[in-house]
C-alpha cells in the first residue's frame, strides 16, 4: 500500500472504509431483500436452518483454508480429508465399533492426509497447488477402490445412532451442537492466528517467506503445521456431515472446496490489510449460505441460483478490488 | 519457498541482487536432471504398456490416444498460456479455473443453437463468441479491476456452470449437424479431424509461445512483472490476450466434445482439475522448469497413454486418478530432491 506517500486525504480514508463495508453492506441488503420477498425467510426458524444446514460444515472447512491462505498456500485437498475421515468412521461404525473409537480413527485419518500434504509442501517443497491437487486425485482413487466405484455406506443399524444423532441434531443451552463446534473452531483459529507466536509465523511466512526464513523463523515447521490443522478441521466437518446424513457418500467433500476458497477471499475484503481473517471468512460463508437459502425460498430456479452466486461473488470482489486499486493509485 | 512453483517473481523483489543470478547458475543442471527423469518415467510407462498391454503400440491405438486426448490438450494449452503470462505464484499467479465450465457452456451453446435449427456457421460463431466472451470477462476483471486470477476465474466458473444448466436444464441435448458428422467421419493420412486439430493447435501454440517475439515478451511478463513493465511492455494486453485465447480454445474444444458426445451432456466441468494438473506438470518436462507448451504436449500424451494403457490392461478405471497423482507427485519430488540443500 502506498499509504505513506503524501498525506492520507479525507477522501482516501473514506474510500478505505467504504471498501471494508462492501461485503457487510451486500449481506445486509440481501437479508432485507429476502426478508421482504419471502415470509418464510424472515422466520427465526429459517435463520437457524441457514446456520445449521448451509453454514456449519463449509464454515469449519473455510476456517482451515483461512489458516492455509494466511501462510501463503492453498489447500485443494480439503474434500479428501473430510471424505477420508467420514469413510473410516462410518466403516467402523457399520461394523459395530464404538462411537468414540470410530470418530477418533476418522480424525486420525484426516490428520494422516494432512501429514502427507505437509510432507509434500514443507518437506519436499512442492507447490501447494500441485501437491494438494495430487493428493486430491489419489484420494479419489482410494475412495473409489474402497467403495467399489462410489457406493455410499449407510448406517442401517441404530446401534451408534443415539450418540451420532446427538452430535448432528442435539442442542446445548438451546444452541445446536454443530454451531458450538464452529464457534470452538473459530475461536481456536482466531487465537492461533492473532494471539500466538505461531500465528505471527504463519502470517510472516505468507507475507514474505524469504524474509521470514532469513529472520530465522521456522517457516517449514509452520507451514507443515498449517496443513495438518486444516486437514483436522476438514475431518471434523466430514464427520459432522456423516453424522447428519447417517452415511458416507464418496467424494461428497469436494463440494466444500470452492465455497471455502471463495469465502476466505471474500473475507479479505473486510480487513484493512486485505488479509484472510476469521470474522471475514465466517461472513463470507454465511453470505453464500444465506444466498442459497434465500434464492430457494423466493422460488428461483436452481440453475439460476448458481449464476447468481457467481455474479454476486464477482461483484463483491470487483467492487472491493477496484476501490482498493483507486485507493493506492494516487 | 512453497509459495511458487517455478518462478521467483514475487520473492525476487526481496533480494533482487542475489536471487536471479543464483537461479540462473543453478537451474540448467538440475533442470536437465529433472527433465531427463520425467522423460525416463514417460518412456518407462510406455515401454511397460508396449510389453504388457496387447495392441498398445498398434498404429490404430496410438492415433486413438491422440484423438482421446484432444479436448484435454486444447484446454491445457490455454491454461499453460495463462500461467506463462500470469506467473507462477500460488495466490497471485495466472490460472484459469473457468476453463472446464467454459467448455461445458460452449458445448451447450453449440448443441442448443444447432438443435434450434441454426446453420453450422452460425452455431460455430456463437460457440466461439461465448468462449471468447468468457475469456474477455476473465481478462478484463484481472487487468482492469485487479482481482486475483484465482478468484476471478472461480466466480466466472460458477457463472458459466450456471448458464450451462440454464441452457440445457441439466439434460443431454443431442445434436447432429453436417459439421459434427464431418468431424467424426473424415480422416486424412489416417488421422481424424480431432487428431489434426490437436496436432495443428499444438504446432501453432508451440511457435506462438516459444518462437515468436510476442511469445518471448509474454514469458517476460509472467517471469517478472515489474521488470517487464519497466522494459515498456503493456502487461494488460498480454494478459487479456492469454485469457481470451484460452476462451477461444475452450470454444474449439467444445466442438470436438460435441462431435464425440453427439451433443452436450452435463458434467463437462469435471475436466478442470485434470487440466490444471496437466499444465502444472508441463514444468517437469521443460528445460527451464517453467510451464511450456512442449511440456504440456508431453504431459497430455503421458496422461492419455496412461488412461489408454489401463483400459487395455483391463485395470479398473478407479486406479487411473490415483496412479496419475502418485506419478506426478513422484516426478515433482525429483525436482526438490535434486535441489541443493539451503537453496529455495
Amino acid at each position: 500500500m502506498s499509504m505513506s506517500v503524501g498525506t492520507p486525504g479525507r477522501e482516501r480514508l473514506l474510500l478505505a472504509t467504504l471498501v471494508r463495508w462492501v461485503t457487510p453492506a451486500v449481506l445486509i441488503l440481501l437479508l432485507l431483500a429476502f426478508a421482504i420477498a419471502s415470509p418464510t425467510f424472515r422466520t427465526p426458524g429459517n435463520l437457524v436452518h441457514i446456520l445449521v444446514n448451509n453454514f456449519t460444515l463449509p464454515a469449519i472447512v473455510a476456517l482451515g483454508m483461512t489458516l492455509v491462505i494466511s501462510a501463503g498456500g492453498i489447500d485443494l485437498s480439503v474434500g479428501t480429508s473430510a471424505d477420508i475421515a467420514a469413510m473410516i468412521a462410518v466403516t467402523l461404525m457399520a461394523s459395530r465399533h464404538g462411537l468414540g473409537l470410530s470418530l477418533g480413527a476418522g480424525l486420525a485419518g484426516a490428520i494422516g492426509v494432512g501429514m502427507v500434504v505437509s510432507l509434500l509442501v514443507a518437506g519436499l517443497g512442492i507447490s501447494p497447488f500441485l501437491a494438494t491437487l495430487g493428493v486430491l486425485f489419489v484420494g479419489e482413487s482410494v475412495q473409489q477402490l474402497a467403495t467399489n466405484g462410489g457406493t455410499p455406506i449407510y448406517l442401517v443399524s441404530n446401534f451408534p445412532a443415539a450418540g451420532l444423532t446427538a452430535l448432528a441434531h442435539g442442542t446445548v443451552l438451546g444452541v445446536p451442537v454443530p454451531l458450538w463446534i464452529v464457534l470452538a473452531a473459530a475461536l481456536l483459529v482466531q487465537l492461533l492466528l492473532r494471539h500466538t507466536a505461531f500465528g505471527r509465523h504463519v502470517r510472516a511466512s505468507g507475507a514474505a517467506p524469504e524474509v521470514a526464513r532469513y529472520s530465522g523463523l521456522p517457516v517449514k515447521r509452520t507451514i507443515a503445521a498449517v496443513y495438518v490443522l486444516s486437514a483436522l478441521l476438514c475431518g471434523v466437518s466430514g464427520l459432522l456431515l456423516a453424522a447428519t446424513v447417517k452415511s458416507y457418500v464418496p467424494l461428497s467433500g469436494n463440494a466444500f472446496l470452492l465455497d471455502a476458497i471463495g469465502a476466505a477471499f471474500v473475507g479479505t475484503t473486510i480487513s484493512p490489510e486485505a488479509k484472510p481473517n476469521v470474522p471475514g471468512t465466517l461472513l463470507g460463508v454465511f453470505l453464500f449460505g444465506m444466498l442459497h437459502n434465500g434464492l430457494l425460498l423466493i422460488g428461483w430456479n436452481f440453475y439460476w441460483q448458481q449464476v447468481a452466486v457467481g455474479l454476486l461473488v464477482f461483484t463483491v470482489l470487483a467492487a472491493s478490488f477496484a476501490a482498493r486499486r483507486l485507493q493506492s493509485a494516487d | 519457498m512453497s509459495g511458487e512453483i517455478f518462478n521467483p517473481a514475487e520473492t525476487a523483489s526481496f533480494a533482487p541482487e542475489t536471487r536471479p543470478e543464483r537461479a540462473s547458475r543453478r537451474r540448467p543442471s538440475s533442470g536437465q536432471t529433472i527433465r531427463l527423469g520425467s522423460l525416463a518415467a514417460l518412456v518407462l510407462v510406455f515401454v511397460y504398456f508396449a510389453y504388457a498391454a496387447p495392441g498398445f503400440t498398434a498404429l490404430g491405438n496410438l492415433t486413438n490416444i491422440v484423438e482421446q486426448s484432444a479436448v484435454l490438450a486444447l484446454l491445457a494449452f490455454g491454461m499453460t498460456a495463462v500461467i506463462v503470462g500470469g506467473g507462477g505464484d500460488v495466490i497471485r499467479g495466472g490460472i484459469d479455473l473457468s476453463l472446464g465450465a467454459n467448455l461445458g457452456l460452449c458445448t451447450a451453446v453449440y448443441a442448443v443453437s444447432s438443435a434450434a435449427g441454426y446453420s453450422d456457421s452460425v452455431s460455430v460463431l456463437l460457440t466461439f463468441g461465448a468462449g471468447i466472451a468468457v475469456g474477455a470477462l476473465n481478462g478484463l476483471a484481472v487487468v482492469a479491476l485487479g482481482i486475483l486470477p484465482l478468484l476471478t476465474t472461480l466466480a466466472v466458473m460458477n457463472i458459466c456452470a450456471g448458464l450451462e444448466l440454464v441452457l440445457t436444464q441439466n439434460t443431454v441435448i443431442s445434436s447432429s449437424s453436417p459439421l459434427l458428422a464431418w468431424i467424426s467421419s473424415a480422416a486424412w493420412l489416417g488421422l481424424s479431424i480431432t487428431s489434426w486439430t490437436f496436432i495443428l493447435t499444438a504446432a501453432l501454440m508451440l511457435v506462438l509461445v516459444h518462437r515468436t517475439p510476442w511469445g518471448l515478451r509474454l514469458q517476460a511478463v509472467g517471469g517478472h512483472q515489474q521488470a517487464a513493465r519497466a522494459a515498456g511492455l503493456r502487461l494488460s494486453l498480454y494478459l487479456v490476450a492469454t485469457y481470451m485465447g484460452a476462451g477461444l480454445l475452450a470454444g474449439l474444444a467444445s466442438i470436438l466434445q460435441a462431435a464425440r458426445l453427439s451433443g452436450s451432456s452435463p458434467g463437462s466441468g469435471d475436466i478442470l482439475l485434470s487440466v490444471v494438473l496437466t499444465s502444472l506438470m508441463s514444468v517437469v518436462f521443460s528445460r527451464r522448469l517453467a510451464p511450456s507448451i512442449g511440456g504440456t504436449i508431453l504431459s497430455v500424451l503421458f496422461i492419455g497413454g496412461l488412461i489408454n494403457g489401463f483400459q487395455l490392461l483391463n485395470v479398473s478405471s478407479y486406479w487411473v486418478n490415483g496412479v496419475q497423482g502418485v506419478l506426478i507427485l513422484g516426478i515433482v519430488s525429483l525436482r526438490s530432491l535434486s535441489r541443493r540443500p539451503g537453496s529455495v
